[in-house]
């Protein structure tokens, strides 16, 4: 399998998206031929998926984004600018996520504008944004002290401004080496975002442990969720394996 | 060698340029000129200040005193005259620093199309001729790393080619070569000395320098020792230090 994602990347960046929103919306049609207790809660299964998922996405689309803008301000010259990079890394970091969790769904509705509410759902997906893009700051900064000066020397010298040198030769090369890691914080993610059950929302874990709790069956329900995890993980990292097949190009092996 | 009228308008002039590296002399208060289409031959020990001089020119190494105007631009922090002096001043490095992640053909049209402005085909197009003009178009599709250092070298020409400059650096441009190299790279320098760009060559190719190049400096300690035409230098050098020198490097060639 892996050579054949290194071979059609962006086929499998395809396939892998696709095999995801189908397991997604086929999954109760499975689970529902399934013996009690699992049966009967296909659909609960089902849909504890699909916020698992979207938190997942979220999470960790907004959190490259956090990373690399964090990354770079670690980097910068402008003292403040790190400063509020490394406070960030440096709180995120130091505290667990599960208060993270409970303190943006408990403080922020409290310092938000009248008229704006924040959903559950919404507070566990900043809380896990700002997670994630910590961890990916140090990933990001790590691929960037990786490019050589000589490249950048070189695009000085040819005249790129400083914006068009970062877009265009130190962020592809720095993601190529912060890939495998974020990869890693996402197939984490994928797992943490249970933790938004604290602050009740239902996602996969959660709806586990209503179905077990009405059936009085654990075991069973846990395997399910499991496996369903592991599918998920699955989906995940084949899609970043598949994006960094695409990115490595002109490598030494 | 058709350069023996005296010279027009210089191009660049350097008047007592310092430049330190904390408690370090690199430079002491240099000064020279160079006319347009003039190639010089900068030579001399490492670690006397050559590269240092080039790389001031174009500013990957900001000067501490003096000053430097290129082209009518006085060099300084000011961003607008430092693109306007990148524009029309290449540089080719030692270490090629092609970029990794671009194939070929991106490498050399990537500045005509950011800095330039020019459409992708057309920047493509010109880089295709570039390309063929140092006899590697039928690689343009490859990446850097597929390449050896010799077509690396060529390329990094292309590309600094592509910017249409009035000024090629050359910092030690075959000094990363095997040997079997450095040919290939000198015969496209020969050539492109005979088309009226202005080159600066720091070197230890005594052989390009005595036969290709209308000017020789010798650097030493950050100062220029001597300032002279390649016969005069090869046959007799005013110092002690250029004698003792060419006497080092003289078993090359």
């Amino acid at each position: 399998m892996m050579n054949w994602t290194k071979q059609y990347p962006g086929w499998t960046m395809f396939g892998a998206m696709l095999g995801l929103l189908f397991f997604l919306w086929g999954l109760a049609i499975p689970l529902s031929a399934a013996p009690a207790p699992i049966g009967p809660a296909a659909e609960q299964f089902a849909e504890g998926a699909r916020v698992t998922v979207w938190l997942t996405l979220i999470a960790g689309s907004v959190g490259v984004v956090l990373g690399i803008v964090a990354g770079m301000g670690k980097l910068s010259k402008f003292l403040p600018l790190r400063w509020i990079c490394d406070f960030y890394v440096w709180l995120i970091r130091g505290t667990p996520l599960l208060l993270q969790i409970m303190f943006v769904w408990l403080a922020l509705p409290t310092i938000m504008p009248e008229g704006i509410e924040l959903s559950d759902f919404a507070c566990a997906a900043i809380a896990l944004s700002l997670n994630i893009g910590a961890y990916n700051t140090e990933c990001v900064r790590a691929g960037i002290l990786a490019v050589p000066h000589g490249q950048v020397e070189a695009a000085k010298a040819l005249g790129l401004t400083p914006f068009q040198t970062f877009m265009d030769v130190i962020l592809p090369q720095s993601l190529r080496v912060a890939l495998p890691a974020l990869a890693n914080n996402l197939a984490s993610l994928v797992k943490d975002s249970s933790l938004a059950y604290a602050i009740s929302v239902v996602e996969l874990t959660m709806a586990g442990y209503r179905v077990q709790a009405e059936s009085y069956q654990p075991i069973p329900v846990f395997l399910t969720i499991a496996a369903i995890y592991l599918i998920l993980t699955t989906a995940f990292t084949t899609l970043t394996a598949a994006l960094e097949a695409r990115l490595d190009v002109g490598q030494k092996r | 060698m058709d350069n023996q009228s005296p010279p027009s308008q210089p191009i660049i002039i350097a008047r007592n340029v310092d430049k330190r590296f904390g408690s370090f002399y690199a430079l002491r208060g240099v000064s020279a000129s160079f006319s347009e289409g003039q190639v010089t031959a900068i030579v001399g020990p490492s670690g006397s200040g050559k590269s240092t001089f080039l790389r001031t020119l174009n500013r990957l190494e900001a000067h501490d005193g003096g000053e430097i105007i290129i082209d009518g631009i006085v060099l300084s922090d000011d961003l607008q005259h430092l693109d306007a002096i990148r524009r029309e001043v290449g540089m080719v490095f030692q270490s090629f620093n092609l970029f990794s992640h671009l194939t070929i053909l991106r490498n050399v049209a990537l500045a005509p199309i950011r800095v330039r402005k020019m459409s992708r085909a057309d920047a493509e197009a010109k880089a295709l001729a570039l390309l063929d003009r140092v006899g590697l178009k039928n690689q343009a599709h490859k990446y850097p790393v597929q390449l050896s250092g010799g077509q690396q070298q060529r390329v990094a020409i292309a590309r600094a080619l592509a910017m249409d400059p009035k000024v090629l650096l050359f910092d030690e441009p075959t000094s990363a070569l095997d040997p079997e190299m450095v040919n290939e790279v000198l015969t496209v320098m020969r050539e492109l000395a005979h088309t009226g760009i202005t080159m600066l060559v720091v070197t230890h190719e005594m052989g390009f320098a005595r036969e290709v190049a209308d000017r020789v400096i010798f650097f030493d300690e950050g100062v220029i020792l001597e300032d002279t035409t390649p016969q005069a230098f090869f046959t007799n050098p005013d110092h002690e230090r250029a004698q003792a020198f060419l006497s080092q490097v003289r078993h090359g060639f």
